[in-house]
């Protein structure tokens, strides 16, 4: 019962402080039109620029350790940091990746030299990172990864494909999933390890693909016999899966997967106030509820990674509920254009509902399905 | 206080668990020598007085120390008014009248009610457990004045309305009924806000008992040559359950770790709302896993789904508590939402 517990952690006067701060750098950079609020900033919206500036006020890599350039924070005050900046839309998909798994998968697993060469760079918003899970033919069924690496001298040979690499095509580097050796035949997940590429190697394409809304973040990424030196191995050879497994909770747990369409429900009601005080307060007031409740387990999580524990299975509660969230929220918005039209909402409201109501179907398929939290979480019932 | 509070637990849970099974929620009357012998040992320990102040010969606890073992009590499924007695005696106590001993009950629905010198008349809607009482403290407003009176029902005109629920409800037509006591409300104290927080506590302990009733029973059933849990259908609603429970769950941990939650109007609303709402999605998966079998009156599932449909009606439904909460944010405040939230 103890996985499902999220007990409650208060926001202490220093973390609202926090808060005020990158509250106050978020309304100047929106008075310098340095970006404009969108819908599903971190993974659409990408500014190197801001990243780099989020990197100089030592707002990324908040908890790595100082030895390598971080700011040892903790993961409460990177919770903090990380929901301001999703709330206001702003572009934060550069560097999201890196901030959220890669670096800390690289701080636990990584050799001294990786640490040294890339926690500093990622700190400083100067070095992006993109995911090397899935394959055209591996998707939910993870551990059936066909890209392999095979031991030669001095290093390794790299070869394969890795498919909706999002941000790949600004990407400096990608921890890739691959098989090391055959899987044993009652342990599918034996054999697997992760290696640390430069995507700016030899043989490394990247190519784009374009999503259902025309714009570009995924990419298909193909290593053609790629040579990696000895030292692009990430942890332990043959452990990936364990390793991976680590860094899903990281991938799932966070704000956004439930504040990425925030700033169209903020614009709506500041927009449409005064029609909802007369008709709209008990939708607004689920949709309270739902998201604060939502804010309270992720807060709850990220306390959980303070004290090192790994909190894979309330991770997949806090994405599936979020999920849910999402769509219910984008699907309330387009019921109450049966009392406004939507050809009467200003333009850049549209907008925002048009991109949410495209983009909305991949939140339950990005980091793992509906499908996938399910059945973690049947796992953990004892179904399976 | 924890360790206080551990200890209670552990022997609540002793006593709860020698005397509450299937057969007993099948009769709660007060002729049931079982029913009177398990609140007898639960009056021992003190528990119905658990927040009642020291000088009424109270514990002394506050109430939201009190939720965990209403939780149990109702995780246990046991069929008595625990809750109803600790918020009743709980409501006089603040309010400076000494709580009677035994169980007691409350009613905040009335009709036509009248105060004639130390008489009242009218009629009490819906009050729980009156089978098993005559003390009830009415909440009601008299001449604009929010009162709690406490009267010893001479119990000629009661009707039973047990409906869909698992306890019994009585609506009650008094006639110059004797008034014992009568104070003012303790103006600190929403009764309205207690109650609710007091049925999502019960919800969430009947949620997990339920739960753990679905994997119980989906792992022993067998269909077409295999367990139920092991097909794909089955563990994704169950699943989906699980998530309902844990939302609920941190509804309810952010209001017992709140120092003020008398005030905490905004996250009293989103517990019933998460609760309610949670509740109404257990009762229909776990029914649908169950099939005909949790069904029946002789299996114990719907006991603890009844109860749910009764609860999250009790003290205002989602929707009463969501209009509440979007007005509290969309009228009394010149904050946007995000500033709302945070």
């Amino acid at each position: 019962m103890s996985k499902f517990n999220f007990p409650s952690i208060k926001e202490t006067n220093d973390l609202s402080n926090l808060r005020k701060e990158v509250r106050n750098f978020i309304t100047k950079s929106l008075n310098h039109k340095e970006f404009e609020p969108s819908a599903d900033a971190w993974v659409f919206s990408a500014s190197p620029e801001f990243s780099k500036k989020l990197g100089s006020m030592g707002w990324l890599g908040m908890s790595f350790p100082k030895k390598y350039g971080g700011n040892e924070r903790t993961a409460l005050e990177r919770y903090v940091v990380t929901e301001e900046l999703l709330a206001s839309g702003a572009p934060v998909a550069a560097h999201w990746i890196a901030d959220r798994q890669s670096g800390s998968q690289i701080l636990r697993y990584g050799n001294e030299e990786q640490k040294k060469s890339i926690i500093p760079k990622i700190t400083a918003g100067e070095c992006f990172f993109a995911i090397g899970m899935s394959e055209p033919d591996s998707g939910s069924d993870l551990a059936s990864v066909k890209t392999k690496a095979t031991k030669i001298e001095n290093g390794w040979k790299l070869e394969g494909r890795k498919i909706w690499s999002t941000g790949a095509h600004i990407a400096n580097y990608m921890i890739v999933l691959v098989r090391t050796s055959p899987a044993s035949e009652n342990n599918r997940h034996e054999g697997l390890s992760q290696f640390l590429v430069d995507l700016s190697l030899p043989n490394v394409n990247v190519k784009g693909i374009p999503d259902m809304t025309g714009q570009r973040h995924f990419n298909e990424t193909l290593f053609d016999n790629v040579i990696l030196s000895e030292d692009a191995l990430l942890g332990v050879e043959g452990k990936g899966w364990s390793q991976v497994v680590g860094e899903l909770a990281l991938e799932r747990s966070g704000p956004e997967r439930f504040l990425s369409h925030f700033t169209l429900l903020e614009s709506f009601i500041n927009e449409f106030k005064n029609i909802l005080i007369k008709s709209g307060s008990k939708l607004i007031g689920k949709l309270i509820a739902e998201l604060q409740t939502l804010r309270r387990m992720s807060f709850s999580i990220a306390s959980m990674l303070q004290n090192g524990e790994s909190p894979e299975t309330q991770a997949a509660f806090v994405k599936e509920l979020g999920n849910k969230f999402e769509k219910t929220m984008v699907e309330t918005l387009r019921e109450f254009s049966s009392i406004i039209p939507l050809y009467e909402w200003p333009s850049k409201l549209q907008n925002l509902f048009e991109d949410a109501t495209l983009r909305i179907p991949s939140n339950s398929l990005r980091g793992g399905t509906t499908e996938i939290m399910k059945g973690i979480i049947a796992r953990q019932l004892g179904l399976r | 206080m924890n360790e206080e509070l551990g200890i209670i637990l552990e022997t609540t849970s002793k006593i709860l668990n020698k005397h509450v099974d299937h057969k007993l929620r099948q009769n709660i009357d007060n002729d049931n020598s079982d029913l009177i012998n398990l609140w007898d040992e639960i009056e021992q320990l003190g528990l119905p007085k658990i927040a009642v102040k020291d000088k009424f010969n109270g514990s002394g606890l506050t109430l939201l120390t009190t939720l965990p073992i209403i939780k149990l009590s109702n995780n246990i499924g046991a069929p008595i008014p625990l809750s109803e007695t600790i918020l009743s005696n709980y409501i006089l106590s603040e309010s400076d009248i000494n709580p009677p001993s035994g169980i007691i009950t409350y009613a905040i629905d009335v009709k036509n009610l009248k105060i004639i010198g130390n008489e009242i008349s009218g009629e009490l809607i819906s009050v729980p457990y009156l089978n098993l009482t005559d003390k009830v403290v009415v909440i009601t407003e008299i001449k604009k004045t929010k009162k709690v009176i406490l009267i010893k029902n001479s119990g000629k005109e009661k009707e039973l309305k047990k409906n869909f629920l698992s306890e019994p409800r009585y609506n009650l037509k008094l006639n110059k009924c004797k008034i014992l006591d009568m104070k003012p409300i303790n103006l600190r104290i929403n009764f309205k806000h207690l109650g609710a927080i007091v049925r999502s506590a019960q919800m969430i302990g009947s949620m997990e008992k339920i739960l753990d009733l679905c994997i119980d029973y989906c792992s022993q059933r067998k269909q077409f040559g295999r367990a139920l849990s092991k097909f794909q259908a089955i563990q994704h609603q169950i699943s989906e359950m699980a998530v309902e429970l844990s939302a609920s769950s941190a509804a309810l941990s952010t209001i017992t770790n709140s120092d003020d939650f008398y005030k905490n109007k905004k996250d009293i609303a989103i517990l019933k709302i998460r609760a309610g709402a949670a509740a109404g999605k257990v009762i229909a998966i776990s029914h649908q896993v169950h099939g005909a079998i949790g069904f029946t009156q002789e299996y114990e599932l719907a006991y603890f789904t009844r109860n749910l449909n009764s609860w999250r009606n009790d003290f205002g439904n989602e929707s009463y508590w969501e209009d509440l909460l979007g007005k509290d944010f969309l009228e009394n405040n010149n904050q946007n939402l995000w500033e709302y939230l945070t």
